[in-house]
C-alpha cells in the first residue's frame, strides 16, 4: 500500500499548492470580474525576486521569502495602476481587460527573459531539504511548508473576509461594483488592495513552486492554469470552493495515474475541467 | 481636435512611417551593394545554424555554438572555401519543433542557405526535415539521435549516431555489464525521448530482462513526481531516464526525495555539466551513456579557451567536424544544394575530434558509432 500512501500525499501536497494560487487568482477575480491571465507571470516575479535576493544579494530565506511576495504584490498593484484601472475608467468591455492582461502577461515573462535569461533555476540545492516517512510516503521538509502556508494563508483570508470591514467592503464588491460605488465605496482604492495581497498570495505561490520543482520564465502559464482551473471548477470568484476544487483537482491528476499511464496527467485533468464546463459550469460551489 | 484634423494627422503619421522604413532599407542595401554583387568569387557562403540557444537544452547549444564559431575562423584563417569567406547565420531553435520549423523557414526562404548545420534536439531537426528536403536544402544534425531521422530524406544528414545504436548500447551494458534484470523507465515525450524508450524497451527485453514500468512525461513538466512513484512501486532495479537537462534536474532530485534508492541510468542528453551541479548529492552514482569521441588535445584547449571550461559538451565535437566536412565538399562542389548532397555520401573525412572516420551511410546516417558509459562523481561525470 506504500503507493497509496504516496498518491495520497502527492495529492494533498498538489491540492496545497492549487489552493495557494487559486485563492489569489480567485480573489482579483471577485472584485474584477475578469480573468486575469497575468496573475500566473505575477507569480513568477515573486520567485524570480526571491532567487535574485538570495543568490545576487545574498539575504537570508526569510526576509527573502516576505520580499519576494511583497514584490509581486507591488508587480500587481502596478498592472493594476497602468493598465486596468485607465481601462476601467473607460468602461470597457471585460474581454478588453482580458486581452489587456494577456499583454502585461507576455510583456512581463520578456522582461523576466531578458533580465534572467531563460534556463530552469532550481531555488534549492538537493541534498539541503530533510525527507521525511509518513505512512510510507516521503514527504520532504519543503512540502510540510507549503502544507502549512496554504493552511495558514487560507484561514487568514477567510477570517478577514467575513470579519473585518475591508472584507466586508470586497464582498460587496465581488456582489455588485456599480451598487457598491452608490454605497461610497472607493472601488478604485479597494481594487488596488485586492491587487497588492492578490498579487501578494501569488508571489508566495510562486515562491513555493520554486521551492518544490524551479523556476524559468515561462512558469507563469502553469501556474495560471493551475490557478485558473480550479477556480473555474469550484466557481469562479468562491474561495470556497477553490480550495475544495483545487484539492479535488490534485487528488483526480494524481490519482488517475493509477489506473493509465502517466503520460495521460494533464489530459485527466483537463478531462475533468471540460466535464464541469458542459455539466456544472457554475461550479461546485457557484450560484446559477 | 475634430475630425478632419485628426485624418489630416493621421496621413502625416503614415507618410513619415512608411518614409522612415524606406530609408532604414535603402541604406543599408547601398552601404552593402559591392560586396553583394557576383562580381569575383570573394563574397561570402553563408549558412544557417539552428540549436536551442535558450530554453532546453541551451547549454549544449551554447557550447555548440562556440565549436562552430571555432571551425568557421579555422576555414577562414585557411583561406576560406575556394577565397570565399565562411558565414553562419545562428538561430533559436529552443529544443521545440514550432520554433526550430519557423527558424528554418526563415533560414530556407529568406537567407536562402543551401546547408543547415542543425538541429540540436532530434524534435527540432523532425520539425524542417520535410521542408529542407522538398526545398532541396542540406541538413546536417551533429547531435540529434531520434531513430526517425534514418528516414527523414536523401538530403537530411547526421554524424550524430542514432539512438537505435545508443538504445541497445545501454539495454546491454545495463543487462550484461551492470547484472540488472528489471528495468523502469522514466522518458520525455519527444522525439529523443520516444525513441530511446522504444529501442532500450526492445532490446533489454530481448536479452532477457523485464520492462516494469514504462512512464513518460511532458518535456516541460517540472513535477516527475506521480512518474517517479509508480516506478518506485514498481520495484526495479534500475531505472534507464531519458530527458533533457532540466527536467532531468527535477526528476533526479525527486528521486531521491522519494526515496528511490536504485541506480539511474541515463542517457547523452545528460551530458551538461549543469545538470550535475544543480542536482547536488541527487545524481551521485548516476551513469549515463555518451557518443565517446576522440576529442584532441588540441580541440579541447581551443574549447577552453572560448568557455573557460574543460568540458566540451556532446554536441561540439559533431558540430565543429561538420563545418570541416561541409568546408571540405563546398570547396570540390561549390554551393549547389544537390551537389553538396551527392559529394556528402561520397565524403571520408579522417582525424575528426567527433571520430576517427565520419562517413555517411545510404541514409546519411553516420557509418559507425562507439559508446562509452559515464558515471558521476563528486558532481562530476567520469569515463566509468
Amino acid at each position: 500500500m506504500e503507493i497509496f500512501a504516496q498518491l495520497v500525499a502527492n495529492s494533498v501536497i498538489a491540492g496545497a499548492t492549487y489552493t495557494i494560487l487559486t485563492l489569489g487568482f480567485n480573489l482579483i477575480y471577485g472584485a474584477t470580474r475578469f480573468t486575469n491571465m497575468a496573475y500566473g507571470v505575477v507569480a513568477a516575479t515573486g520567485g524570480y525576486a526571491f532567487f535574485f535576493l538570495t543568490r545576487t544579494v545574498g539575504l537570508p530565506m526569510i526576509p527573502s521569502i516576505i520580499a519576494g511576495a511583497l514584490f509581486s504584490g507591488v508587480v500587481g498593484v502596478l498592472t493594476d495602476r497602468l493598465i486596468f484601472s485607465p481601462l476601467r475608467k473607460k468602461n470597457v468591455r471585460p474581454s478588453v481587460h482580458v486581452i489587456a492582461s494577456l499583454g502585461a502577461f507576455v510583456a512581463i515573462q520578456a522582461l523576466l527573459s531578458i533580465f534572467f535569461g531563460a534556463e530552469f533555476w532550481t531555488l534549492l540545492p538537493s541534498g539541503t531539504v530533510r525527507v521525511f516517512d509518513v505512512a510510507g510516503a516521503s514527504v520532504t521538509e519543503v512540502q510540510w511548508w507549503i502544507m502549512g502556508i496554504a493552511a495558514a494563508v487560507s484561514g487568514l483570508l477567510f477570517v478577514v473576509l467575513r470579519f473585518t470591514l475591508f472584507g466586508k467592503v470586497v464582498r460587496a464588491l465581488s456582489d455588485d461594483e456599480e451598487v457598491g460605488k452608490m454605497l461610497g465605496i472607493n472601488t478604485d482604492r479597494t481594487i488596488g488592495i485586492v491587487f497588492f495581497i492578490g498579487s501578494m498570495i501569488a508571489g508566495l505561490g510562486g515562491i513555493l513552486v520554486g521551492f518544490d520543482t524551479g523556476i524559468q520564465p515561462t512558469m507563469g502559464l502553469f501556474i495560471l492554469i493551475e490557478a485558473a482551473v480550479p477556480s473555474i471548477i469550484g466557481g469562479i470568484g468562491n474561495l470556497a470552493g477553490g480550495v475544495i476544487a483545487a484539492f479535488l483537482f490534485g487528488f483526480v491528476e494524481n490519482f488517475g495515474i493509477w489506473f493509465i499511464a502517466s503520460q495521460w496527467k494533464a489530459a485527466i485533468a483537463f478531462g475533468l475541467l471540460t466535464l464541469f464546463l458542459i455539466f456544472k459550469p457554475e461550479g461546485i460551489m457557484g450560484k446559477k | 481636435m475634430n475630425s478632419s484634423a485628426r485624418i489630416v494627422l493621421g496621413l502625416v503619421i503614415i507618410v513619415a512611417v512608411v518614409a522612415g522604413v524606406f530609408a532604414f532599407l535603402q541604406a543599408p542595401q547601398t552601404a552593402h551593394g559591392p560586396t553583394e554583387s557576383p562580381a569575383g568569387n570573394v563574397s561570402p557562403i553563408t549558412i544557417g545554424f539552428i540549436a536551442p540557444l535558450t530554453g532546453d537544452g541551451a547549454a549544449l547549444g551554447q557550447n555548440e555554438k562556440v565549436a562552430v564559431e571555432l571551425a568557421v575562423s579555422e576555414v577562414n584563417m585557411a583561406g576560406g572555401i575556394g577565397g570565399r569567406p565562411l558565414n553562419v547565420i545562428y538561430e533559436d531553435g529552443q529544443c521545440t519543433g514550432k520554433v526550430a520549423s519557423n527558424a528554418a523557414n526563415k533560414l530556407i526562404n529568406v537567407d536562402n542557405v543551401p546547408v543547415i548545420l542543425g538541429g540540436l534536439c532530434s524534435g527540432e531537426t523532425m520539425s524542417f526535415a520535410a521542408a529542407a528536403e522538398q526545398a532541396k536544402r542540406v541538413v546536417l544534425s551533429p547531435c540529434s539521435s531520434a531513430p526517425a531521422i534514418t528516414d527523414a530524406g536523401d538530403y537530411i544528414f547526421r554524424d550524430y549516431p542514432s539512438d537505435l545504436f545508443q538504445g541497445a548500447f545501454g539495454a546491454k551494458y545495463v543487462y550484461e555489464q551492470l547484472g540488472k534484470r528489471k528495468a523502469a523507465i522514466v522518458y520525455v515525450k519527444s522525439d529523443y525521448g520516444v525513441g530511446l524508450d522504444k529501442v532500450f524497451r526492445e532490446e533489454f527485453t530481448n536479452l532477457g530482462g523485464t520492462i516494469v514500468a514504462d512512464e513518460g512525461y511532458d518535456q516541460a513538466a517540472r513535477d516527475l513526481r506521480t512518474q517517479l512513484t509508480k516506478v518506485k512501486a514498481s520495484n526495479p532495479d534500475i531505472v534507464y531516464f531519458v530527458g533533457y537537462t532540466e527536467g532531468s534536474t527535477v526528476g533526479l532530485k525527486q528521486a531521491a526525495d522519494l526515496n528511490l534508492g536504485v541506480s539511474m541510468f541515463g542517457a547523452d542528453g545528460w551530458g551538461d555539466p549543469k545538470l550535475w551541479t544543480d542536482v547536488g548529492v541527487a545524481g551521485e552514482g548516476a551513469m549515463y551513456t555518451t557518443v565517446s569521441a576522440p576529442l584532441s588535445d588540441d580541440f579541447k584547449a581551443k574549447m577552453k579557451e572560448k568557455t573557460g571550461s574543460e568540458e566540451v559538451l556532446t554536441c561540439s565535437p559533431g558540430a565543429y567536424d561538420g563545418i570541416k566536412i561541409l568546408a571540405q565538399v563546398m570547396s570540390k562542389v561549390g554551393t549547389d544544394p544537390t551537389a553538396i548532397k551527392d559529394e556528402l555520401y561520397k565524403v571520408e573525412y579522417i582525424g575528426g575530434v567527433s571520430a576517427a572516420r565520419v562517413a555517411f551511410d545510404e541514409n546519411g546516417d553516420p557509418a559507425e558509432a562507439s559508446f562509452a558509459v559515464k558515471v558521476v562523481k563528486d558532481g562530476k561525470a567520469v569515463i566509468r
